[in-house]
């Protein structure tokens, strides 16, 4: 009852709102809106219908849970420049349609970016510093203040008493599974929004970068775009494409991480990297709690 | 639920219509972020900061958490309910000898042989729903549950382990990768050979043809048939039974165990032998 009260206000609050505006549509120009904002005019695609013509590339091949369905999604290719579907593809629900955890995602970026982090900031304490063993003056009689060193924190050129010491490491290590699930909800977060795109294989026609960047401004992928794929190897078309591209990205499926998807705005997969990624997120939810590190061989585990 | 649930929920509906989530728009849970408490500031947090007066506590050198002062052995309790449940779910094999390693690998049980644990008891709860026929190995076990064992027509023996040899069972492959040969198992010490060489015990010291008498006895006491296993189809896996200084069915003491190459070395030295199978 409390949440459809406050559903009623929000939605009193928006009409209110848009009627301040003079004409639908005519923003005063000096506005300067942010560059994240949700864009009404960019391309979505309706998501397919069960009674689609084009064919089901891609079934799942993990067991999906009784209550969940899996999800559909087109699969495009990069021959042509105009986006025209080849077909459907399912996605496991528990993998790309998981709860957003908005502060999980938070958790795993943070320890993205801190656990490599080593910090060389060190200063010198009073006993480092070159100098400053014997009392500079005595102790009565010369008028001046008393001291005993003419390296404590209070001298100019003294040490420094509570400064950073030493490479100082910020590492630290979040469970497994939630970096897993880190990296699900980020998945399920560009497929809401409408960010992630699946290709059938990454072959381009040329290995020009221009008509790279035409075909995502015509299919309004967005700015920047991450291109994952599982094979060590991509095509050398694509390799020399976006070797001078600086928002165009490629990425080994093993690669993947948090960071990397906030920070593109667009996410392409290939079928074969979708079922890498079922396979290895999946594994997590049904495994054995590890008795010894999991590089170790394994006689029954997978 | 008639119809399956939309994944995700009305989280991600909701998500359809807010902004792109980017690295600018992260933040953790409002409250998940508590401000450190910092001793010894201001008027009243300073002084003693909260420490009390004199002392092992104002001084900050009590023993660890949980000391007891003493090396009292832990034998970890295994319910009968709880094997059967394992037995039922797939996760231990009851046609091959149930050793501590299987329990471990079914995670079944959780030692921790650093925190004096010796091993596993088996307690009779549950004997009442147990029904299963298997070759167990345990390092204590209750009359109840020797009972009902022996009754459903399994073997069940009480073994020991030291904590080396302890430590080296529950986690096998770690071992193999040290490169080590098999250590010998050693004896139990002074208070326990008593336990483990007496029949009702069923211990691994004991004489096999009072441990034979021990069952009928048994059987008589708590009035069921002795099921007769010499005439038993897995009478071979029911009496396999480990060496008293062997870790590993199949394994001697001494051996090496390459994993990486799928070999196993083992000493020719004579004094090593001598010293290996003594």
């Amino acid at each position: 009852m409390f949440r459809f009260t406050v559903a009623v206000f929000g939605r009193g609050v928006a009409k209110r709102f848009c009627s301040s505006f003079p004409a639908e549509g005519a923003l005063p120009p000096n506005l300067h809106l942010p560059a994240n904002l949700v864009d009404p005019s960019r391309l979505r695609r309706p998501p397919p219908l069960a009674d689609c013509s084009l064919p089901l590339l891609r079934r799942c091949d993990a067991a999906v849970p009784a209550h969940l369905s899996p999800m559909q999604t087109w699969v495009e290719s990069l021959l042509t420049e105009d986006g025209e579907p080849l077909g459907l593809a399912q996605l496991h629900p528990d993998v790309f349609g998981v709860n957003p955890r908005m502060d999980i995602l938070h958790d795993v970026e943070k320890w993205q970016r801190n656990y490599k982090r080593v910090s060389h900031a060190h200063t010198k304490v009073r006993s480092e510093v070159r100098g400053g063993g014997k009392k500079p003056w005595r102790q009565k009689g010369s008028g001046k203040a008393r001291h005993g060193s003419i390296r404590s924190p209070i001298w100019r050129g003294g040490g420094v008493s509570h400064g950073p010491r030493g490479p100082t490491s910020y590492y630290y290590m979040l469970p497994m599974k939630v970096r897993v699930q880190g990296l699900k909800v980020a998945l399920s977060a560009k497929m809401a929004q409408d960010y992630l795109h699946v290709v059938d294989s990454l072959n381009v026609p040329t290995p020009d970068s221009q008509y790279l960047q035409d075909l995502i401004r015509h299919r309004q992928w967005g700015e920047s775009v991450l291109i994952v794929d599982v094979a060590e190897e991509f095509p050398e078309n694509l390799l020399r494409a976006t070797a001078d591209l600086k928002k165009v990205n490629l990425i080994p499926a093993i690669g993947l991480n948090v960071h990397s998807m906030l920070k593109h705005e667009a996410v392409v997969l290939t079928l074969e990297t979708i079922k890498f990624l079922e396979d290895k997120l999946l594994w997590h939810d049904q495994r054995y709690s590890p008795l010894y590190p999991f590089r170790l061989p394994y006689r029954d585990l997978p | 639920m008639s119809f399956p649930k939309k994944p995700g929920g009305k989280g991600l509906d909701v998500l359809q219509t807010l902004p792109r989530i980017s690295l600018a728009n992260l933040r953790p849970e409002p409250g998940a972020r508590h401000r450190e408490r910092r001793r010894g500031r201001g008027q009243h947090g300073g002084n003693r900061s909260g420490r009390g007066h004199k002392g092992e506590r104002q001084r900050g050198t009590r023993p660890r958490l949980g000391f007891e002062g003493g090396q009292t052995p832990f034998y970890l309790p295994l319910s009968l309910k709880r094997l059967q449940y394992l037995i039922d779910l797939g996760r231990v094999d009851p046609t091959q000898p149930i050793d501590l390693t299987q329990l471990v690998n079914a995670r079944g049980v959780t030692i921790q042989p650093l925190k004096r644990d010796y091993g596993v008891q088996l307690v009779d709860e549950g004997a009442d729903v147990f029904a299963a026929k298997i070759n167990i190995e345990v390092q204590r076990a209750s009359e109840g549950a020797i009972a009902a064992v022996e009754r459903n027509g399994g073997v069940i023996t009480t073994s020991f382990y030291d904590p080396i040899s302890l430590d080296i069972l529950i986690k096998p492959v770690p071992f193999f990768m040290r490169g080590q040969p098999i250590p010998k198992r050693m004896l139990p010490g002074e208070d326990m050979v008593p336990y483990y060489r007496s029949a009702e015990n069923r211990g691994y010291l004991a004489d096999p043809a009072k441990i034979q008498e021990a069952r009928l006895a048994l059987a008589q006491k708590y009035g069921y048939v002795l099921p007769d296993i010499s005439v038993d189809e897995l009478y071979r896996m029911l009496a396999t039974r480990k060496d008293v200084r062997q870790i590993f069915f199949g394994l001697s003491p001494g051996w090496v165990v390459n994993l990486t190459e799928r070999k196993i070395l083992k000493p020719t030295d004579e004094k090593l032998l001598k010293y290996y199978s003594s």
